[in-house]
């Protein structure tokens, strides 16, 4: 189990440090997807399987659709991926940064200190987080019409930005 | 600091200096912005699982519904820009008229 969970955090450091080398936004796009799926699975192995799922479908599949179809926007002729000059000195320099970085902190790392410690009484339908989860529901309920309400103003900040009243006609994108 | 506390707020800081040293596209720095949000609701979730606080399950939740404001007031700016200087490069934000 420390091993998959080695395999996880280890390919979720990679897949940012791939997005955040700055290629072509195509490829930028494709490492964050690998970022969310191997974080979703980094939440399944700690037993929060219900904040997994929703990360995996609204993030993943809602945020990340529109980022990728976004990505057409940047269309250029010639992408730079993850193998052309700028991006592999980007690359190398975050890499061993991090590596640098957690060689202050390998002394007190063991093979357990990898996984959590987890008690389970019996098997069940309602975990944790999904029980937790429902208290936005109930005594959290401020938050949820706060949070709604943010979401309406977003739509007509968004529509209001996409306008373009003043500065010409309606254009295609 | 675990490995795993490790892992995420590395996230964090590789998101930060990607958004902070972004070069030609405006997409892959709100691209950076993202897998910094991402990482922070990885934060959040495992705080809750892993000190067995289920009632901050919410602001995980919570945190991704405002992400996804932030993305899409990103994005419309994008769209903008790419409707008024024609590409999102961001060699052509520039208000120089010579």
């Amino acid at each position: 189990m420390t091993y998959i969970m080695c395999l996880l955090l280890f390919g979720l450091v990679v897949g940012v440090v791939a997005v955040a080398s700055n290629p072509s936004p195509y490829f930028a796009a494709l490492g964050l997807v690998v970022v969310a799926g191997l974080g979703c699975g980094v939440l399944v192995w700690h037993g929060g399987h219900y904040l997994s799922l929703i990360l995996f479908l609204i993030y993943l599949g809602g945020m990340l659709v529109v980022f990728a179809y976004s990505a057409a926007l940047a269309a250029e002729p010639y992408p730079e991926g993850w193998g052309s000059g700028e991006v592999v000195a980007y690359i190398f320099v975050y890499l061993v940064g991090v590596v640098a970085v957690s060689g202050l902190f390998w002394g007190g790392w063991y093979e357990t200190s990898w996984v959590p410690v987890d008690e389970l009484g019996e098997m069940s339908v309602l975990r944790g987080d999904s029980g937790g989860v429902a208290l936005m529901y109930g005594g959290g309920g401020g938050m949820l019409v706060v949070g709604a309400w943010v979401l309406l103003l977003t739509l007509f900040v968004v529509l209001e930005l996409t306008r373009g009243l003043s500065r010409g006609s309606l254009r295609a994108v | 600091m675990t490995p795993v506390h490790y892992a995420f707020s590395s996230a964090f800081v590789l998101g930060l200096t990607g958004l902070a040293f972004h070069r030609t596209h405006l997409l892959s720095a709100l691209l950076c912005l993202e897998g910094m949000m991402l990482s922070l609701f990885i934060a959040l979730s495992l705080w809750t699982l892993q000190l067995n606080s289920t009632n901050f399950s919410t602001a995980p939740m919570l945190l991704l519904a405002f992400s996804a404001c932030e993305a899409s007031a990103g994005l419309a700016l994008l769209v903008a820009t790419s409707r008024t200087h024609g590409s999102d490069r961001l060699q052509s934000l520039n208000l120089l008229q010579c």
